[in-house]
């Protein structure tokens, strides 16, 4: 086996994992809310294997579904950060002088504010809970993908294929479709990958410090921030287990994302 | 990958570390112990309990959202242990015929700290100041305060209010010729207490007040430290503190040296019934369909089981709650009911509710289900509301949760129930609820649409009467008459859960003097008698 399906193999095996915890997260949406008073505050043991905080509820249904929420939203944020990175870069790199320097004026002025005060403040605007996360996170991650395709495209530019097809006559639409788009979509695909974890942790902390998801949804941040209030009186298995969890998906996604870029980008191992 | 390791490490000894860190708290806990000086003591309380204005009655210091004895200040009238009243600073109050105007003497050998007399100017000039300035509590019934003589005060009303006495027992009286605009952070009274430090944030000391014209205070040094639940039993394993404000879901825990110390009270938790039709108006709904059938109200009222949930969700340190002021002087027993499942049904079906295929009830299209918001981050009111749907759900009726913000909340709880906490020493918590306020929202009551003439009507004439026994009456009338009410077997627009015990780790020889029934706030009642206090 060459390190090339070795690579492939733990790709496989990071992105199924992750979309075992996706449908694990659906089948618990109804067992992550319901309470049972008979049962709270239990350890873990077999029957409950993460435990089961103060209303019973139990913490592997839970976290399951709180992570899946997260994954969802990554996605969803991810996706849509990326989408508007690559239009705005490959505009800002094509459509002249003008358009660039609005658009850069626009990363800066987003990547100047720190990030998660610029997310809880449209978070809080939008109304919190899902949409205000989701908006949050989409608007806020996008700088640093653009100002990486705009530099990419810039220089694209000046390679002699792309000269020869504008001395051709080729319209810029043409040149984008064509040559531009196949060129950058490794890149595009790999910062896409590497957004996900990113919005993942920003979606749990905006939500951790109260200004994401509401109180009763069993998102990772309102588990652990719940938990916090039980660390004292011992009950470590509220904060340890989702906490381990987000952390494993967050290094999941991580790896999935190198691997992601060392099988399409084989020259960028020699960096 | 490197540096990630290098992190993990770091987390490692930091855990080490706060570990390490427990273990000298035993060490420090009999140190204290050994020190602990015999006339002070340390209390906490939560953070929202610190007065974000000072230590003014005008910007709500006793007189605000939640009510006690001012200490700082000394008010004309005082409650008692059974929440009757008792004169302080007055010596005698009278109300004139029409219930218009109110005459307190007071005693005339009372100084502020300053060194100055307390005169009837000072306390006609705390009352307007309040009028004017007050925006958390209602002074509207206040016309104008004035002084007859250095001893003796009118009190101008513009319509009769006869349980004045009750606010005369919250506001505390401030020396006009120290008041300005710092006053709050400065506060000069003539209570038991003086103010000697303010660490915003953290704490206030309060030392005895040498010239107290009362029976001097045997604490001589109270001090008050403002932190999270979680902080606060901390702060009691590791022997800083003396009494711990707590939650019922950490009362479960031993504490060396402490015992657990529960006071009842009348602050209660419940939900609100919108009791109308929908309707809309400047944006807002209205009424709910579901709850505004009355049949539903009292299946509801009777299909709740007190008893479970106080078990359950406060593991037993709280009382069932059947009205806003249980166990005060103007309560009516009326209010009381069993738990029957089985009667909560039969009304459901009576009224045509019937069960559907997924178990919830229906009745011309329309499902038996409503959502029922609790405030965000408020963990004994989320498990209130979830177990109220889990036994809701036994009845054939579907209950959603959903935490809000206070932003909001206000809004929607015109439509949809809301899980809320009362709880005050004095019967105008039945008006704020129950009566209805003819220029706010569609003319109904405040909080939740609801209506009745006649509820009404004993709560108008309740406020007239000459004497405080005969307004009593009329508040119990208005609960339940005999025919009409806000009872089970009257309109029954608020549904009432449980009054929550407050709860706190007292240390080992400390001698809490007996406890009036506290209000709604988990804060500065604990303190209202700090002056009776003693170690052992």
């Amino acid at each position: 086996m060459n390190r090339r399906k070795k690579v492939f193999i733990s790709l496989l095996a990071s992105s199924l994992i992750l979309l075992a915890i996706c449908i694990g997260g659906m089948f618990c949406a109804d067992t992550a809310r319901l309470t049972d008073f008979s049962r709270k505050n239990l350890s873990p043991s077999l029957d409950c294997l993460f435990g089961t905080d103060w209303m019973g509820r139990d913490m592997l249904a839970r976290t399951l579904r709180g992570l899946s929420i997260s994954i969802l939203l990554g996605i969803l944020t991810a996706a849509a950060s990326a989408v508007t990175a690559l239009i705005l870069g490959v505009v800002s790199a094509t459509l002249g002088k003008a358009a660039d320097t609005v658009i850069t004026f626009c990363i800066d002025l987003i990547m100047g504010i720190p990030h998660i005060l610029l997310l809880i403040l449209i978070s809080v605007a939008m109304g919190k809970g899902f949409k205000g996360v989701a908006l949050g996170i989409a608007l806020t991650h996008w700088p640093s993908l653009a100002r990486l395709i705009r530099a990419e495209v810039i220089q694209l530019r000046e390679s002699p294929y792309i000269l020869i097809a504008e001395k051709m006559g080729k319209s810029k639409w043409y040149i984008a479709r064509k040559h531009l788009i196949p060129h950058l979509m490794s890149q595009f695909l790999v910062g896409l990958v590497l957004i996900f974890p990113h919005a993942v942790l920003h979606e749990s902390s905006i939500t951790f410090l109260g200004f994401g998801l509401s109180s009763e949804q069993p998102a990772i941040g309102i588990i652990l921030s719940e938990s916090m209030k039980y660390l004292i009186t011992g009950k470590w298995w509220l904060a340890l287990f989702p906490g381990a969890m987000l952390v494993l998906v967050v290094v999941l996604f991580y790896k999935a994302g190198e691997n992601l870029r060392k099988l399409t980008e084989p020259g960028s191992v020699h960096e | 990958m490197r540096k990630r390791v290098i992190s993990i490490v770091c987390a490692a000894a930091l855990t080490a570390g706060l570990l390490a860190g427990c273990g000298q708290g035993t060490e420090n806990k009999e140190k204290k112990a050994a020190e602990a000086d015999r006339d002070s003591v340390v209390v906490t309380m939560p953070t929202t309990s610190e007065p974000e204005e000072g230590f003014d009655p005008a910007y709500g210091w006793g007189a605000g959202e939640h009510v006690h004895e001012p200490l700082i200040q000394s008010t004309l009238t005082v409650t008692t242990k059974d929440l009757k009243i008792e004169n302080d600073l007055a010596t005698d109050y009278q109300v004139s015929e029409d219930g218009l105007t109110w005459t307190v003497t007071i005693r005339d050998d009372v100084k502020f700290t300053d060194g100055e007399t307390l005169t009837a100017e000072d306390v006609a000039f705390t009352y307007n100041n309040c009028k004017e300035k007050s925006s958390v509590n209602d002074f509207t019934m206040l016309e104008k305060a004035s002084a007859l003589d250095d001893t003796t005060v009118e009190f101008q009303m513009t319509k009769p209010f006869s349980i004045w006495p009750y606010t005369m027992a919250i506001v505390g009286i401030v020396p006009e010729h120290a008041y300005n605009e710092n006053y709050g952070q400065n506060p000069i009274g003539s209570g038991r207490y003086i103010m000697k430090q303010w660490d915003r944030g953290q704490q206030v000391i309060f030392e005895a007040n040498p010239d107290y014209y009362g029976e001097a205070p045997k604490m001589k040094k109270v001090t008050v430290l403002f932190m999270e639940e979680d902080a606060a039993l901390a702060a009691a394993m590791a022997g800083e503190v003396d009494v711990a404000h707590t939650a019922a879901s950490y009362s479960e825990q031993a504490v060396d040296g402490y015992e657990l110390f529960a006071v009842q009270t009348v602050d209660n938790r419940g939900f609100n019934l919108p009791a109308s039709d929908p309707q809309e108006k400047d944006g807002i709904t209205y009424g709910n369909v579901f709850t505004s059938d009355i049949n539903v109200r009292r299946a509801i009222n009777i299909g709740i089981d007190r008893d479970e949930m106080i078990e359950n969700v406060l593991n037993g340190h709280g009382t069932k709650a059947f009205s806003v002021c249980d166990k005060m002087p103007w309560y009516n027993s009326a209010c009381e009911v069993e738990y029957d499942p089985d009667g909560a049904k039969k009304l459901l079906e009576d009224a045509g509710w019937k069960e559907g295929k997924d178990g919830i009830r229906e009745k011309d299209g329309e499902r038996a289900a409503f959502t029922l918001m609790f405030s965000s981050g408020d963990s004994v009111r989320q498990a209130l509301a979830e177990d109220t749907a889990n036994q809701l759900k036994e009845l054939g009726i579907e209950v959603t949760t959903e935490g809000v913000g206070w932003d909001v909340a206000y809004d929607r709880a015109q439509s949809e129930p809301l899980v809320w906490g009362w709880g005050a020493h004095t019967p105008m918590e039945l008006y704020n609820i129950y009566h209805t306020l003819s220029d706010t929202g569609i003319g109904q009551a405040e909080y939740s649409p609801y209506a009745n003439e006649t509820v009404d009507k004993y709560m108008d004439e309740a406020q007239e009467t000459a004497t405080l026994e005969e307004s009593y009456e009329l508040w119990q009338k208005a609960q339940w008459d005999g025919a009409t009410g806000i009872t089970q077997e009257g309109d029954i627009p608020w549904i009432w859960l449980c009054n929550v015990d407050h709860l706190y780790f007292v240390r080992d020889g400390l001698q809490v003097a007996e406890q009036k029934i506290h209000p709604h706030g988990h804060g500065w009642s604990i303190i209202n008698n700090v002056d009776q206090w003693s170690w052992e």
